[in-house]
Order: structure tokens, then sequence, then C-alpha cells
């Protein structure tokens, strides 16, 4: 990991600059800047179809952008397969609908990165996937395969998962918007003690409750353009654009 | 959970359900004497299936002459093979039973799922130890060995490197293909010094060669530096574009080793074929070789089915994951592959094997009729397999492989270790089913002149004293298919049914 030549971002560990990408003659974002510094908390929100889920796919590459720039942790990300393997060993990200591999133990979902990406002995690798699925409070459910498990357990085996590879930074893409409603809190309080080790976060959700709690910034996605960015008091008392004021008096008022 | 629920004065309790009408005599009441014209049916196809099913049984007791079957076992199961070898192609049928015997149980028990993997390989490996088995072979000794490494050196003009053409600049083609991909992957500065030496070498071989002129199609001479230089910059191409890929997996060390004695191997054989040398220093025959062309019988259905089946299926996989590849030259290749060759029956392709597959092939590489039939049974059977495997990988959904990506697999993991495990359990149910069909199939083989099964049945149908038994014996050939198909069919659903645990 260290043949890849890095920029110096200073505080920075994610920098966006002017990013843009089309599906066909769609265009999902129009223009993204967005820099995240070391170990902070950023929230998107944004109603469905506005690119934030777009957006953090470009981060680690599961969507190409098709013109701007983006750096992590001072790789810039371009068509060489080793910068993308660099950026993606260093993030961490939690999907929707959890996507653990079925066909594979909770624990086997655990250690296949880490025994095959980057070759740790089997031993490590467990005892590594005990500790964390302890901390995410699932110890017990190592043997079972993820279809056994509820939505709340399978969504925290996922982040698990994601933290198997020792990531800097962890994308969660709505991760309890497939969650039955009883099950939302177990996986945001796994999310409330992640944020509190200095991990960096990119979560986007429709919680705000959680945003207003632990989010360092907020920031609002519509139309494919980043609308409005700015710390949970002054975006929830004081939104300075009409869009985002529509958006939060729909969501806090539903 | 039913103490909890016992326990729970807030939970109604259940009714049991509704008993309706069980029993044979129930059931023969309903489903076969419910009116009176189903009544009158049951009755007429009834007698029918006795009047039929009593004349057989007195034709095959009193009328059959089974000692057709009883007398002409050995040829049936074993056809030509030579009578004082057939402890071999016993002892690799017991082989294969004991390889499925001991797959059946690794796949059974969770606790031995680390033996999966010597399992696979061990069924990857059997069709060259089969074929070794059954043909036999010889191994150069240490003098032979010598003797060789000794012409090689003193009289270079007797090393069929001059006499073969296609020898020289193959062997040129895989080591500058190993060395190329040793110097791309290599860190060493001496590591890749020495991965030169050997091409070094094999070009100064190539050298005496180069200078003579050859005729090539159509009686155009051809200067031998043409095909010595284009085997070697091809060679060299190749390693380079696989080192690269190797270099970023970043694997050890040891299997380069490997590769290098391995290359060696195969270099000495296509260089010397070891038959240079003195004819007094023979190689030792390990065990004595049985031409393919021996093989008959139910001997060679089951080596036709079991060689096809295990060779279809790696060809059949890289078919299908070739057809989902971004690369338009490799996707178009297989695509064409697998459209022309399931467009086309088995019984042309079977003929096409064995007389078209010579006239494309040099003179001097003759390949036997029964690899060639084979050779065209695996392509069949994988075309179809192909398409089967493509369904599996379309079941897979692609977050899946999102998930393998973000984790920071390559994409070659993401596809061995997600999406080929998916693909394939998705679709074994398919996949045994063509296998079933590959057994049926062999029997096609007889048509083009091999003895198998149906093949030595026919002829025996024309010994001397057993003319006229024609119904027996191919009512026997129906009760093997069956009973084999049959038995593959059933083990393929408790296949299913065991896969099906845990999956989702």
């Amino acid at each position: 990991m260290t043949d890849v030549a890095r920029i110096d971002t200073g505080n920075d560990i994610i920098v966006c600059e002017d990013v843009k990408k089309w599906f066909g003659e769609f265009q999902a974002l129009r223009g993204v800047s967005l820099r995240v510094r070391r170990g902070e908390v950023l929230v998107i929100a944004g109603p469905s179809g506005s690119g934030k889920s777009t957006f953090i796919r470009t981060i680690n590459r599961l969507e190409e952008h098709q013109a701007g720039r983006i750096t992590v942790d001072g790789i810039e990300l371009t068509h060489d397969v080793r910068n993308i393997a660099a950026i993606r060993s260093e993030i961490g990200m939690v999907f929707q609908q959890f996507n653990l591999f079925p066909h594979l133990t909770v624990m086997q979902n655990l250690t296949l990165a880490p025994i095959w990406a980057r070759r740790w002995p089997q031993a490590r690798a467990e005892a590594k996937a005990l500790e964390l699925l302890e901390r995410v409070g699932i110890p017990e459910q190592a043997q079972k395969y993820p279809g056994q498990l509820s939505g709340g357990q399978q969504q925290r085996v996922a982040i698990a998962r994601a933290l198997a590879m020792e990531p800097r930074i962890m994308l969660f893409d709505e991760p309890t918007s497939a969650l039955d409603p009883e099950m939302i809190q177990e996986v945001l309080d796994v999310m409330k003690e992640l944020a509190h080790t200095g991990i960096t976060m990119v979560v986007i959700t429709h919680e705000m409750g959680f945003a207003r709690e632990v989010a360092d910034r907020i920031c609002f996605f519509d139309f494919g353009l980043l609308v409005e960015i700015g710390p949970p008091n002054e975006f929830f008392n004081n939104p300075r654009h009409e869009r985002t004021k529509l958006f939060l008096s729909q969501i806090l008022h539903s | 959970m039913t103490t909890a629920r016992a326990g729970n004065a807030g939970v109604p309790p259940m009714e049991s359900p509704p008993v309706g009408e069980a029993g044979a005599l129930a059931w023969l009441r309903r489903s076969l004497f419910s009116t009176a014209s189903s009544t009158a049916v049951t009755f007429v196809l009834g007698a029918a299936f006795f009047l039929l099913g009593w004349r057989f049984l007195r034709w095959s007791i009193e009328v059959a002459n089974w000692g057709v079957i009883t007398t002409n076992t050995r040829v049936i199961l074993w056809g030509r093979y030579p009578e004082a070898e057939l402890w071999r192609p016993q002892a690799a049928a017991a082989l294969l039973g004991l390889l499925a015997a001991l797959t059946w149980i690794v796949w059974r028990r969770a606790a031995w799922s680390r033996l999966r993997r010597p399992m696979l390989l061990a069924w990857l490996a059997s069709p060259l130890v089969l074929s070794l088995l059954l043909r036999g072979f010889e191994l150069p000794t240490l003098r032979t060995i010598g003797n060789n490494l000794g012409y090689f050196l003193v009289r270079p003009d007797l090393l069929p490197i001059l006499g073969a053409v296609w020898r020289g600049p193959l062997a040129l083609l895989l080591v500058a293909a190993v060395s190329s991909l040793n110097l791309a992957s290599a860190s060493g500065r001496i590591a890749r010094a020495l991965g030169l030496l050997p091409l070094v070498v094999l070009l100064g071989l190539n050298l005496p060669s180069a200078f003579q002129v050859v005729s090539g199609p159509a009686g155009l001479p051809i200067p031998m530096a043409v095909p010595i230089l284009l085997a070697a910059l091809a060679g060299w191409w190749v390693g380079r574009s696989l080192g690269r890929i190797v270099s970023r997996t970043g694997r050890g060390r040891g299997w380069k080793v490997w590769l290098w004695l391995a290359t060696g191997v195969v270099v000495a054989f296509i260089l010397t074929d070891f038959t240079v040398g003195r004819p007094e220093i023979d190689p030792q025959p390990v065990l004595p070789g049985v031409q393919p062309s021996l093989w008959s019988g139910i001997m060679l259905t089951m080596v036709l089915s079991t060689l096809s089946i295990l060779l279809s299926f790696p060809l059949g996989v890289l078919l299908a994951l070739g057809r989902t590849s971004r690369l338009p030259v490799i996707r178009y290749a297989c695509v064409g592959v697998v459209e022309v060759v399931r467009g086309v029956p088995l019984i042309t392709i079977l003929f096409m094997a064995q007389v078209m597959l010579p006239m494309f092939l040099p003179m001097d590489l003759s390949i036997d009729r029964v690899l060639r039939a084979i050779a065209g049974m695996t392509l069949f059977t994988a075309a179809y397999l192909a398409e089967v495997v493509r369904g599996g990988l379309q079941a897979v959904p692609r977050e899946q492989l999102q998930a393998a990506r973000a984790l920071g697999l390559s994409e070659l993991l993401v596809t061995l270790l997600v999406l080929l495990p998916q693909a394939l359990r998705a679709v074994i149910p398919a996949i045994l089913g063509q296998f079933v069909s590959v057994f049926k199939d062999t029997s096609l083989v007889s048509i083009v002149g091999l003895l198998d099964l149906l093949g030595i049945l026919g002829s025996i149908t024309k010994q001397r004293e057993y003319l006229g038994t024609v119904r027996e014996v191919y009512l026997f050939a129906a009760l093997f298919y069956f009973v084999v198909s049959y038995g593959m069919s059933a083990a393929s659903r408790r296949l299913e049914a065991r896969l099906g645990v845990g999956i989702r």
C-alpha cells in the first residue's frame, strides 16, 4: 500500500472537487465539492433521487465519477487499479440491504476479506472478528448464516465486517432504512459507539435524532447538488435555503 | 419455547387442525373409484397393465436367453482390455468410488469443511490419474535423462528440435512467457538475471534452425527465423501481461519455483520427447501401455462420461465467465463458441471430432479416437453448462459484488469467493441434470464406431451362438442406463435438499 503516490491534503481525509456523474443522459451529480475532516461524523440528508447515494459510492469507486477530482487520504481516485485498491482498503461501507454473503457464516463473512485481501493468518482474522462481534453485541451468532439472523443483527454483522479491514473511513448508505422500527435503535447505538472512537464517518440517513446527537456537520443534497452544509444546530434551527426548510418540515413533522 | 408459552397466561391455547380422511382405502376410493366412469377406466387400464406385465414376465423367464449377458459379462464390463491388466480399470473404478464416497461424507459434515479444498483438488487431478492408470505410462530413468542430456550437448543435430519444426518455437514460447513473467514480478536483480538465463539458452538452441527454410502451407518457403521470433515475442508479451496481474495480487514467491520446475519438465518433454538416446537405454515402463482403442464396454462408457463431466465443468464455468467479461474479444469469442456448439447436434460434433479434427492437426500429432470423442463430448457439454452457469451468474445480485469490492477484494477474488459460489449453488440441479444427460449421450459414440456399452452389445448380438438375442441385450442396456441415471438423479436430489439449508 506504500507504492501509491500520496498528496498532502492536510486535515481533510476526503476531498471532492466538482464531482460530476451521469447515468446515460441523466446527470446524477452536477458538481459536488466537499471536504471531510479527519475523525469527523458527516451526515448526508436529502430526498430520494438527490444523488447522495451515488455520491458516497463514487468515493470508493463503486460508481465511477466522470468529471472532477476525488482524493481519499491523499490518494487520488483514478483509473489505476492500485489506487482504487489502496482507497478501498481505507474505506469500509455499510449498505441499506446489508449485503452479507448468504453462503458464508457470520464468522466467514468477517474473515473473508482479511484472509484473502490482507493475507492475515486465519487465527488472527478470527480473533479480530470475535472482538468485533463482541463490540456489536452478537458474539454468540458467529457460526450462524446471515439468513438465520434478524435484520438488526444482520446490519450489525455488516458493520463488523466493514470494520474487520480496519478502515479509517466508514460510509453508511441508509443503514437503518430497511429495518423494522424496533431494530433501528440497536444499529444506531452501534454507530454512536463507533462515532466516539474517532473514525471518520459519512452517513446517509433520515434519522434526524441521530444526526442531531452525533453529527459534526450535516449536509443537504438535492438535484445532484450539495445545497447546504453546516453544524447540526445551524442546520436544524436556521436553514438558509428554501429547499432545506421544505425538506426539514416534511421529515420532522411526518 | 413451549415452556415459555405454557407459562404465559396471556396467550390463548391453539386448536388442533381438523382430521381429514386418511388411509389407503380412502385414497383408493377418492382417486380410482370415485365415479362409475372412473371405475371403468381403472378396470380397463388395470387389465391392460396386468396382461402386458404377465406376458413380459413369462417371456423373460421362459423364452429369454439371458446366457448372452452372463457369459459375456467380462466383455460387457471391460471390453477388450487385456486380461492381465484388468486390475487397472478395476482399481480406477474403486478409486473413483472411494473419491465419490469421501466427497459425500466430507460435504455432509460441517466439521470437516477444511477437507473440502483437498477433495476439490483430488477431483481436478483425477482425470490425469485415471488416464495414466488406464493408458499406462513410462518414466525416464536417470540413465535416460543423462543419455538425453549428453546427446543434447554433443549432438544437437540428432535432437527432434531440428527435426520436428514446431518443437523449438513452442518451447521458446513457453520459456519466453515464464521469463518475462518472472521479470515483471521479480524484485531482486539476481532473480531477474537468473530468470533471463533459460531464455538465452533457448534462443541459442533455436539458433541453428533459425537459418533453415521450411515449406509452409501451399508450399510457400518460410524462413524458420520468422516463427521463432514470433514465438519469442508472443511469449514475452503474454508473460508480461500475466506478470502485471500477478504483481497486483501480491502472492508469495514459492509458486515461482514450482512454475520454473514445471516449465523445465514440459520443455524437456517437448524438446526430447524422452525418446532420444540409444535404444538399449529405453525408458522404464511403469505400467505397460494399453491403447485407448482397446477400451470398450461399460468401462468405456464410464470413462467417457466421467472424463467429459470432469473436463467440461471447468471449461463451462470459464466460458460462462468469459461471456460476462468486459473485454469484447473474450466476450465475443465465448459467445461464438457457445452459440456455434449449441447450434449443432452432438452426433455432428462427434463426427467432426473423428473426421475433421485430424485434418487441422499436424501430421505427426495423431490423437486417439477415444480422446477425440472425449474432446467432442466435453466441448458440447461445456457449451450447455456455460449457459446454465450464466443463468446462475445473473441470479447473484449486483449488490453482492459491490459489497465484496467495497471490502477491498480484487476482481478475481470477488469472482472466486463471492460470485461463483453463489452462482453455482443456484444452478446445482440444472448442472447435475446436464451430467445425467452426458452419461446417456455417451451412447452416441457407438455410431461413430467406438465400442462403448451399446457398441459392444451390438457386436455381441452377432455372436453365432447368441443370434436373435437382440431383445435381451437391449433390455439389459436400457436397465443399465436407467439404474445409473436414476442413481445420479436421486443423489442430486439429496444434494439439493442438503444445500438448501442455510443459503438464504
